[in-house]
Protein backbone atom coordinates (compact mmCIF):
# COMPACT_ATOMS: atom_id res chain seq x y z
CA UNK A 1 0.00 0.00 0.00
CA UNK A 2 3.12 2.43 1.15
CA UNK A 3 4.26 1.99 -2.66
CA UNK A 4 0.53 2.62 -4.03
CA UNK A 5 0.91 5.91 -2.05
CA UNK A 6 4.40 7.37 -3.40
CA UNK A 7 2.74 6.79 -7.33
CA UNK A 8 4.32 9.99 -8.38
CA UNK A 9 2.17 10.08 -11.73
CA UNK A 10 -0.86 9.29 -9.87
CA UNK A 11 -0.60 12.49 -8.17
CA UNK A 12 0.57 14.29 -11.22
CA UNK A 13 -2.44 13.13 -12.27
CA UNK A 14 -4.55 14.27 -9.52
CA UNK A 15 -2.39 18.00 -10.08
CA UNK A 16 -3.28 17.98 -13.59
CA UNK A 17 -7.14 17.53 -12.95
CA UNK A 18 -7.18 19.94 -10.05
CA UNK A 19 -9.19 22.42 -12.37
CA UNK A 20 -11.93 19.78 -12.33
CA UNK A 21 -12.21 18.72 -8.79
CA UNK A 22 -12.24 22.51 -7.97
CA UNK A 23 -14.92 22.52 -10.55
CA UNK A 24 -17.03 20.02 -8.02
CA UNK A 25 -15.87 21.93 -5.11
CA UNK A 26 -17.35 24.93 -6.44
CA UNK A 27 -20.60 22.82 -6.48
CA UNK A 28 -20.62 20.87 -3.22
CA UNK A 29 -20.14 24.56 -1.80
CA UNK A 30 -22.92 25.96 -3.68
CA UNK A 31 -25.01 22.68 -2.90
CA UNK A 32 -24.00 22.74 1.06
CA UNK A 33 -25.03 26.68 0.97
CA UNK A 34 -28.46 25.98 -1.09
CA UNK A 35 -29.56 23.62 1.71
CA UNK A 36 -28.12 25.06 4.52
CA UNK A 37 -30.23 27.63 3.66
CA UNK A 38 -33.29 26.09 2.65
CA UNK A 39 -32.82 24.11 5.78
CA UNK A 40 -32.25 27.40 7.88
CA UNK A 41 -35.56 29.03 6.39
CA UNK A 42 -37.59 25.68 6.82
CA UNK A 43 -36.05 24.80 10.33
CA UNK A 44 -35.68 27.78 12.54
CA UNK A 45 -39.73 28.33 12.16
CA UNK A 46 -40.42 25.11 12.29
CA UNK A 47 -38.27 24.89 15.86
CA UNK A 48 -40.34 27.63 16.95
CA UNK A 49 -43.69 26.42 16.15
CA UNK A 50 -42.73 23.50 18.05
CA UNK A 51 -41.85 25.19 21.15
CA UNK A 52 -44.57 28.37 20.78
CA UNK A 53 -47.12 27.08 18.44
CA UNK A 54 -50.63 25.77 18.87
CA UNK A 55 -50.93 22.25 20.13
CA UNK A 56 -52.12 21.29 16.23
CA UNK A 57 -48.95 23.08 14.84
CA UNK A 58 -46.65 21.79 16.74
CA UNK A 59 -47.71 18.21 16.81
CA UNK A 60 -48.26 18.35 12.87
CA UNK A 61 -44.16 20.12 12.65
CA UNK A 62 -43.15 17.24 14.62
CA UNK A 63 -44.74 14.62 13.01
CA UNK A 64 -43.22 15.59 9.93
CA UNK A 65 -39.74 15.75 11.42
CA UNK A 66 -40.07 12.20 12.94
CA UNK A 67 -40.84 11.03 9.40
CA UNK A 68 -37.77 13.22 7.66
CA UNK A 69 -35.20 12.12 10.64
CA UNK A 70 -36.06 8.81 10.34
CA UNK A 71 -35.60 8.52 6.49
CA UNK A 72 -31.65 7.66 5.38
CA UNK A 73 -31.06 10.70 2.70
CA UNK A 74 -30.55 8.39 -0.24
CA UNK A 75 -33.96 7.27 0.01
CA UNK A 76 -35.45 11.39 0.12
CA UNK A 77 -32.99 11.82 -2.75
CA UNK A 78 -35.23 8.78 -5.08
CA UNK A 79 -37.99 9.30 -3.94
CA UNK A 80 -38.03 13.26 -5.00
CA UNK A 81 -36.06 12.37 -8.60
CA UNK A 82 -37.19 9.30 -9.87
CA UNK A 83 -40.25 9.03 -7.75
CA UNK A 84 -41.96 12.49 -7.39
CA UNK A 85 -39.72 14.15 -10.12
CA UNK A 86 -40.10 17.34 -8.24
CA UNK A 87 -37.83 19.16 -10.32
CA UNK A 88 -35.80 18.00 -13.54
CA UNK A 89 -32.88 19.68 -12.31
CA UNK A 90 -30.46 17.01 -9.89
CA UNK A 91 -29.60 20.00 -8.44
CA UNK A 92 -32.86 21.79 -7.49
CA UNK A 93 -34.20 17.90 -6.08
CA UNK A 94 -30.78 17.41 -4.43
CA UNK A 95 -31.22 20.59 -2.72
CA UNK A 96 -35.17 20.29 -1.91
CA UNK A 97 -33.57 16.49 -0.24
CA UNK A 98 -30.63 17.89 1.81
CA UNK A 99 -32.38 21.35 2.60
CA UNK A 100 -35.83 19.33 4.37
CA UNK A 101 -33.58 16.51 5.94
CA UNK A 102 -31.41 19.69 7.59
CA UNK A 103 -34.39 21.44 8.08
CA UNK A 104 -35.98 18.28 10.79
CA UNK A 105 -32.57 18.12 12.50
CA UNK A 106 -32.15 22.13 12.79
CA UNK A 107 -35.55 22.51 14.29
CA UNK A 108 -34.47 20.53 16.62
CA UNK A 109 -31.46 22.58 17.04
CA UNK A 110 -33.31 25.96 17.66
CA UNK A 111 -36.21 23.87 19.62
CA UNK A 112 -33.86 23.45 22.26
CA UNK A 113 -32.25 26.87 22.12
CA UNK A 114 -35.66 28.52 22.53
CA UNK A 115 -36.40 26.55 25.45
CA UNK A 116 -33.11 27.14 27.31
CA UNK A 117 -33.93 30.65 27.59
CA UNK A 118 -35.07 31.15 31.16
CA UNK A 119 -39.31 31.96 31.17
CA UNK A 120 -38.30 34.80 33.09
CA UNK A 121 -37.04 36.52 29.87
CA UNK A 122 -39.85 36.48 28.62
CA UNK A 123 -42.44 37.45 31.09
CA UNK A 124 -39.92 40.45 31.81
CA UNK A 125 -40.47 41.40 28.08
CA UNK A 126 -44.07 40.88 28.19
CA UNK A 127 -44.02 43.61 31.71
CA UNK A 128 -42.43 45.98 29.32
CA UNK A 129 -45.46 45.61 27.55
CA UNK A 130 -43.79 43.93 24.38
CA UNK A 131 -46.30 41.72 22.23
CA UNK A 132 -45.44 37.98 22.44
CA UNK A 133 -44.21 37.92 18.83
CA UNK A 134 -42.21 41.13 20.08
CA UNK A 135 -40.94 39.52 23.36
CA UNK A 136 -39.71 35.95 21.33
CA UNK A 137 -38.59 38.10 18.79
CA UNK A 138 -36.59 40.79 20.49
CA UNK A 139 -35.79 38.72 23.90
CA UNK A 140 -35.81 35.31 23.33
CA UNK A 141 -34.69 34.97 19.82
CA UNK A 142 -31.09 36.75 20.04
CA UNK A 143 -29.87 34.09 23.01
CA UNK A 144 -31.38 31.00 21.37
CA UNK A 145 -29.40 31.73 18.39
CA UNK A 146 -26.15 32.29 20.24
CA UNK A 147 -26.80 28.80 21.81
CA UNK A 148 -27.53 27.38 18.66
CA UNK A 149 -23.82 27.45 17.49
CA UNK A 150 -22.63 24.38 18.66
CA UNK A 151 -25.74 22.05 17.34
CA UNK A 152 -25.77 24.32 14.00
CA UNK A 153 -21.68 23.84 13.42
CA UNK A 154 -22.61 19.70 13.73
CA UNK A 155 -25.21 20.39 11.28
CA UNK A 156 -23.27 22.58 8.82
CA UNK A 157 -20.87 19.50 9.34
CA UNK A 158 -23.17 16.75 8.22
CA UNK A 159 -25.01 18.65 5.23
CA UNK A 160 -21.65 19.44 3.85
CA UNK A 161 -20.55 15.74 3.47
CA UNK A 162 -23.62 14.73 2.69
CA UNK A 163 -23.51 16.44 -0.60
CA UNK A 164 -21.60 13.96 -1.60
CA UNK A 165 -24.73 11.46 -1.59
CA UNK A 166 -26.22 13.43 -4.47
CA UNK A 167 -23.68 11.32 -6.90
CA UNK A 168 -26.58 9.33 -7.24
CA UNK A 169 -28.57 11.48 -9.16
CA UNK A 170 -25.38 12.76 -11.09
CA UNK A 171 -24.95 15.92 -10.11
CA UNK A 172 -20.74 16.66 -10.71
CA UNK A 173 -20.20 17.97 -7.27
CA UNK A 174 -17.07 16.93 -5.57
CA UNK A 175 -17.14 13.62 -5.39
CA UNK A 176 -18.98 12.55 -8.53
CA UNK A 177 -16.03 15.06 -10.32
CA UNK A 178 -13.53 12.53 -8.77
CA UNK A 179 -15.02 9.50 -9.48
CA UNK A 180 -15.36 10.65 -13.17
CA UNK A 181 -12.20 11.31 -13.11
CA UNK A 182 -10.88 7.73 -12.29
CA UNK A 183 -13.19 6.12 -14.11
CA UNK A 184 -12.17 7.68 -16.89
CA UNK A 185 -9.11 5.78 -17.71
CA UNK A 186 -6.29 6.34 -14.68
CA UNK A 187 -7.45 3.73 -12.62
CA UNK A 188 -4.45 3.46 -10.66
CA UNK A 189 -4.99 6.82 -9.64
CA UNK A 190 -7.94 6.37 -7.46
CA UNK A 191 -6.70 6.38 -3.87
CA UNK A 192 -5.10 9.83 -4.55
CA UNK A 193 -8.52 11.47 -6.53
CA UNK A 194 -9.88 9.86 -2.80
CA UNK A 195 -7.68 11.21 -0.64
CA UNK A 196 -7.77 14.70 -2.62
CA UNK A 197 -11.28 14.85 -2.42
CA UNK A 198 -11.30 13.97 1.72
CA UNK A 199 -8.97 16.75 2.04
CA UNK A 200 -11.05 19.31 0.39
CA UNK A 201 -14.34 17.86 2.39
CA UNK A 202 -11.93 18.60 5.65
CA UNK A 203 -10.87 21.46 4.49
CA UNK A 204 -14.29 22.74 4.07
CA UNK A 205 -15.72 21.82 7.23
CA UNK A 206 -12.43 22.75 9.33
CA UNK A 207 -12.52 26.61 7.75
CA UNK A 208 -16.47 26.72 8.36
CA UNK A 209 -16.57 25.64 11.86
CA UNK A 210 -13.54 27.84 12.31
CA UNK A 211 -15.49 30.73 10.67
CA UNK A 212 -18.55 29.89 13.31
CA UNK A 213 -16.38 29.85 16.32
CA UNK A 214 -15.40 33.48 15.20
CA UNK A 215 -18.92 34.76 14.82
CA UNK A 216 -19.88 32.86 17.83
CA UNK A 217 -16.95 34.60 19.68
CA UNK A 218 -17.88 37.90 18.35
CA UNK A 219 -21.25 38.24 19.33
CA UNK A 220 -20.74 36.05 22.70
CA UNK A 221 -22.04 38.14 25.71
CA UNK A 222 -20.95 37.26 29.33
CA UNK A 223 -22.76 34.05 30.81
CA UNK A 224 -24.11 33.96 34.17
CA UNK A 225 -27.36 35.04 36.07
CA UNK A 226 -29.73 37.91 34.85
CA UNK B 1 -58.94 62.88 44.25
CA UNK B 2 -61.83 61.86 42.30
CA UNK B 3 -61.15 58.20 41.68
CA UNK B 4 -58.13 56.09 43.19
CA UNK B 5 -55.12 55.21 40.43
CA UNK B 6 -55.79 51.46 41.50
CA UNK B 7 -58.94 49.83 42.63
CA UNK B 8 -58.97 46.18 43.23
CA UNK B 9 -62.62 44.38 44.23
CA UNK B 10 -63.38 40.84 45.10
CA UNK B 11 -60.55 39.77 43.38
CA UNK B 12 -60.80 35.79 43.29
CA UNK B 13 -57.48 33.73 41.83
CA UNK B 14 -57.53 30.12 41.59
CA UNK B 15 -54.88 27.79 40.82
CA UNK B 16 -56.95 24.26 40.22
CA UNK B 17 -58.63 23.52 43.24
CA UNK B 18 -56.04 25.18 44.98
CA UNK B 19 -57.94 28.73 45.73
CA UNK B 20 -54.73 31.08 46.21
CA UNK B 21 -56.80 34.94 46.18
CA UNK B 22 -60.39 34.83 48.37
CA UNK B 23 -62.09 37.93 47.29
CA UNK B 24 -58.99 40.38 47.81
CA UNK B 25 -60.13 44.52 47.89
CA UNK B 26 -57.82 47.23 47.62
CA UNK B 27 -57.42 50.94 46.85
CA UNK B 28 -54.10 53.08 46.17
CA UNK B 29 -54.30 57.02 44.78
CA UNK B 30 -51.72 58.25 43.04
CA UNK B 31 -47.88 58.69 44.73
CA UNK B 32 -49.09 55.93 47.54
CA UNK B 33 -46.84 53.20 48.47
CA UNK B 34 -48.92 50.34 49.71
CA UNK B 35 -46.30 47.19 51.19
CA UNK B 36 -47.91 43.96 51.02
CA UNK B 37 -46.54 41.26 53.81
CA UNK B 38 -47.82 38.00 54.55
CA UNK B 39 -46.22 34.36 54.92
CA UNK B 40 -44.96 32.50 51.80
CA UNK B 41 -48.01 31.09 49.62
CA UNK B 42 -50.44 34.14 51.10
CA UNK B 43 -51.20 34.99 47.38
CA UNK B 44 -48.94 38.88 47.52
CA UNK B 45 -47.32 37.50 44.61
CA UNK B 46 -50.21 36.15 42.68
CA UNK B 47 -52.56 39.67 43.52
CA UNK B 48 -49.62 41.82 42.14
CA UNK B 49 -48.84 39.64 39.12
CA UNK B 50 -52.99 40.02 38.72
CA UNK B 51 -52.84 44.01 38.35
CA UNK B 52 -50.52 44.07 34.83
CA UNK B 53 -51.89 41.01 33.82
CA UNK B 54 -48.80 38.26 33.83
CA UNK B 55 -51.52 36.38 35.88
CA UNK B 56 -55.17 36.08 34.72
CA UNK B 57 -57.88 36.50 37.38
CA UNK B 58 -61.19 34.38 37.70
CA UNK B 59 -63.41 36.77 38.70
CA UNK B 60 -63.78 40.50 40.28
CA UNK B 61 -62.79 43.70 39.16
CA UNK B 62 -59.48 45.51 38.97
CA UNK B 63 -59.33 49.00 37.44
CA UNK B 64 -56.48 51.35 36.61
CA UNK B 65 -56.86 55.02 36.03
CA UNK B 66 -61.05 53.84 36.03
CA UNK B 67 -60.09 51.55 32.93
CA UNK B 68 -61.12 48.19 33.13
CA UNK B 69 -57.82 45.81 33.52
CA UNK B 70 -58.96 42.20 33.45
CA UNK B 71 -61.93 43.11 30.63
CA UNK B 72 -62.13 40.96 27.47
CA UNK B 73 -61.47 44.19 25.41
CA UNK B 74 -58.49 45.41 27.43
CA UNK B 75 -55.37 46.05 24.98
CA UNK B 76 -52.90 43.97 27.28
CA UNK B 77 -49.90 45.92 25.78
CA UNK B 78 -51.62 48.83 26.49
CA UNK B 79 -51.97 48.62 30.13
CA UNK B 80 -48.71 47.13 30.80
CA UNK B 81 -47.05 50.35 29.56
CA UNK B 82 -49.10 52.30 32.55
CA UNK B 83 -47.58 49.13 34.73
CA UNK B 84 -43.92 48.75 35.14
CA UNK B 85 -42.62 45.50 37.40
CA UNK B 86 -39.62 44.78 39.06
CA UNK B 87 -38.84 40.97 39.29
CA UNK B 88 -37.37 38.75 42.41
CA UNK B 89 -34.98 37.27 40.03
CA UNK B 90 -34.19 40.47 37.94
CA UNK B 91 -34.79 38.85 34.52
CA UNK B 92 -32.41 41.47 32.78
CA UNK B 93 -32.43 40.97 29.27
CA UNK B 94 -28.75 38.42 29.18
CA UNK B 95 -27.45 39.90 25.84
CA UNK B 96 -28.24 43.19 26.49
CA UNK B 97 -26.08 46.19 27.97
CA UNK B 98 -27.63 47.91 31.19
CA UNK B 99 -28.10 50.76 28.68
CA UNK B 100 -30.02 48.43 26.28
CA UNK B 101 -31.83 46.32 28.67
CA UNK B 102 -33.17 50.08 29.64
CA UNK B 103 -34.09 51.08 25.93
CA UNK B 104 -35.46 48.50 24.49
CA UNK B 105 -39.17 48.91 25.65
CA UNK B 106 -38.86 52.30 24.97
CA UNK B 107 -37.73 51.79 21.57
CA UNK B 108 -39.52 48.84 20.70
CA UNK B 109 -42.71 49.69 22.17
CA UNK B 110 -42.68 53.53 22.78
CA UNK B 111 -41.71 53.93 19.27
CA UNK B 112 -38.83 56.52 20.55
CA UNK B 113 -35.82 57.00 18.40
CA UNK B 114 -32.43 55.17 19.40
CA UNK B 115 -30.78 58.49 20.17
CA UNK B 116 -33.79 60.25 22.13
CA UNK B 117 -33.99 56.72 24.14
CA UNK B 118 -30.56 56.36 24.92
CA UNK B 119 -30.56 59.93 26.76
CA UNK B 120 -33.76 59.02 28.66
CA UNK B 121 -32.06 55.62 29.72
CA UNK B 122 -28.95 57.38 30.55
CA UNK B 123 -30.96 59.97 32.49
CA UNK B 124 -32.81 56.56 33.96
CA UNK B 125 -29.52 54.52 35.20
CA UNK B 126 -28.40 58.37 36.88
CA UNK B 127 -31.59 57.98 38.73
CA UNK B 128 -29.94 54.44 40.14
CA UNK B 129 -26.64 55.45 40.41
CA UNK B 130 -25.31 53.32 37.51
CA UNK B 131 -24.43 55.62 35.02
CA UNK B 132 -20.98 54.15 34.59
CA UNK B 133 -22.38 50.26 34.28
CA UNK B 134 -24.36 51.33 31.32
CA UNK B 135 -21.99 49.41 29.12
CA UNK B 136 -21.57 46.24 30.92
CA UNK B 137 -24.01 43.20 30.58
CA UNK B 138 -26.05 41.50 33.23
CA UNK B 139 -23.83 38.66 34.02
CA UNK B 140 -21.14 41.37 34.80
CA UNK B 141 -22.74 42.88 37.48
CA UNK B 142 -23.93 42.29 40.98
CA UNK B 143 -27.23 41.53 42.47
CA UNK B 144 -27.80 44.51 43.73
CA UNK B 145 -27.00 46.18 40.45
CA UNK B 146 -28.67 44.22 38.92
CA UNK B 147 -32.05 45.03 40.71
CA UNK B 148 -31.46 48.51 40.32
CA UNK B 149 -30.89 48.08 36.39
CA UNK B 150 -34.42 46.41 36.78
CA UNK B 151 -35.78 49.39 38.25
CA UNK B 152 -33.89 51.59 35.80
CA UNK B 153 -35.60 49.17 33.10
CA UNK B 154 -39.17 49.69 34.33
CA UNK B 155 -39.23 53.35 34.65
CA UNK B 156 -37.81 54.18 31.53
CA UNK B 157 -41.60 53.09 30.31
CA UNK B 158 -42.76 56.28 32.67
CA UNK B 159 -45.73 54.21 34.28
CA UNK B 160 -48.29 55.32 36.29
CA UNK B 161 -47.56 52.59 38.33
CA UNK B 162 -44.46 50.61 39.74
CA UNK B 163 -44.94 46.84 40.71
CA UNK B 164 -42.11 45.58 42.79
CA UNK B 165 -42.62 41.17 43.26
CA UNK B 166 -40.14 40.76 46.25
CA UNK B 167 -37.12 42.92 44.83
CA UNK B 168 -34.63 41.92 47.36
CA UNK B 169 -35.28 38.51 48.39
CA UNK B 170 -32.75 37.45 46.19
CA UNK B 171 -30.08 39.04 47.10
CA UNK B 172 -27.23 39.14 49.44
CA UNK B 173 -27.84 40.65 52.71
CA UNK B 174 -25.06 43.52 52.22
CA UNK B 175 -26.62 44.20 48.77
CA UNK B 176 -30.30 44.94 50.22
CA UNK B 177 -29.43 48.64 51.11
CA UNK B 178 -28.66 49.52 47.85
CA UNK B 179 -31.97 49.11 46.29
CA UNK B 180 -34.03 50.17 49.18
CA UNK B 181 -32.35 53.08 49.21
CA UNK B 182 -33.14 53.69 45.56
CA UNK B 183 -36.96 52.90 46.01
CA UNK B 184 -36.90 55.01 49.23
CA UNK B 185 -35.84 57.87 46.78
CA UNK B 186 -38.77 56.39 44.23
CA UNK B 187 -41.34 56.89 47.13
CA UNK B 188 -40.08 60.29 47.84
CA UNK B 189 -40.50 61.86 44.43
CA UNK B 190 -44.11 60.51 44.45
CA UNK B 191 -44.12 57.60 42.28
CA UNK B 192 -47.09 55.14 42.84
CA UNK B 193 -45.69 51.68 44.34
CA UNK B 194 -47.20 48.72 45.11
CA UNK B 195 -44.47 46.37 46.32
CA UNK B 196 -44.04 42.68 48.01
CA UNK B 197 -41.73 43.29 50.33
CA UNK B 198 -40.88 41.65 53.99
CA UNK B 199 -38.02 44.56 54.16
CA UNK B 200 -39.47 46.26 57.03
CA UNK B 201 -36.72 49.04 57.13
CA UNK B 202 -38.48 50.01 53.88
CA UNK B 203 -42.13 49.03 54.75
CA UNK B 204 -41.68 51.71 57.98
CA UNK B 205 -39.74 54.46 56.30
CA UNK B 206 -41.33 54.76 52.99
CA UNK B 207 -44.50 53.00 52.68
CA UNK B 208 -47.80 54.93 53.01
CA UNK B 209 -50.04 51.60 53.93
CA UNK B 210 -49.30 48.14 54.72
CA UNK B 211 -51.58 45.07 53.64
CA UNK B 212 -51.74 41.88 55.39
CA UNK B 213 -52.62 39.13 53.77
CA UNK B 214 -52.86 35.48 54.94
CA UNK B 215 -54.15 32.93 53.12
CA UNK B 216 -55.92 34.73 50.39
CA UNK B 217 -57.23 37.55 52.35
CA UNK B 218 -56.33 40.64 53.38
CA UNK B 219 -56.42 40.41 57.45
CA UNK B 220 -55.81 44.00 57.45
CA UNK B 221 -54.97 47.41 56.07
CA UNK B 222 -53.40 50.33 57.41
CA UNK B 223 -50.83 53.15 57.92
CA UNK B 224 -47.08 51.34 58.98
CA UNK B 225 -47.26 52.74 62.53
CA UNK B 226 -50.38 51.99 62.88
CA UNK B 227 -49.94 48.03 61.58
CA UNK B 228 -46.75 47.66 63.51
CA UNK B 229 -47.44 49.04 66.23
CA UNK B 230 -51.16 48.60 67.21
CA UNK B 231 -52.68 45.39 65.08
CA UNK B 232 -56.04 44.26 65.58
CA UNK B 233 -55.94 41.35 64.04
CA UNK B 234 -54.15 38.38 66.47
CA UNK B 235 -52.54 36.73 62.89
CA UNK B 236 -50.79 40.20 62.00
CA UNK B 237 -49.50 40.16 65.79
CA UNK B 238 -48.20 36.63 65.49
CA UNK B 239 -46.82 37.30 61.76
CA UNK B 240 -45.09 40.24 62.42
CA UNK B 241 -43.56 38.29 65.82
CA UNK B 242 -41.77 35.99 63.78
CA UNK B 243 -40.47 38.33 61.54
CA UNK B 244 -39.11 40.24 64.37
CA UNK B 245 -37.43 37.38 65.37
CA UNK B 246 -36.07 36.11 61.81
CA UNK B 247 -34.97 39.60 61.45
CA UNK B 248 -32.58 39.52 65.21
CA UNK B 249 -31.60 36.02 63.88
CA UNK B 250 -30.82 37.04 60.50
Amino acid sequence: MAATLLQTADWLFVIDNLGLLLGGTAVTIALTVASIFLGFVVGFPAGAIEVYGSERASRLVEQVGVVLRGTPLLVIIMILYFGLSVSSSAFVTATIALGLRSAAYQSQIFRGALQSVDDGQLEAARAVAMSRFEAIRHVVVPQALRRSVPGFQNEFTIVLKDTSIAIVIGIGELLTTGQNLYEGGQSTAALEIFLAVSLVYFVLTFATNRSLDRLSDYYAVPEGTT
Amino acid sequence: MTQPLLSIDDLHKSYGSEEVLEGVGLEMDQGDVTVLIGPSGSGKSTLLRCVNRLTEINSGQIALDGQDVTGANTDVNELRKQVGMVFQDFNLFAHLTALENVTLGPKKVLGMDAADAEEAGRTHLEQVGLLEQADSYPAELSGGQKQRVGIARALAMDPELLLFDEPTSALDPELVGEVVEVMRDLAAEGITMLVVSHEMDFARSAASDIVFLDDGEIVEHGPPEQLFQNPTAERTEQFLSRLHAHEETA
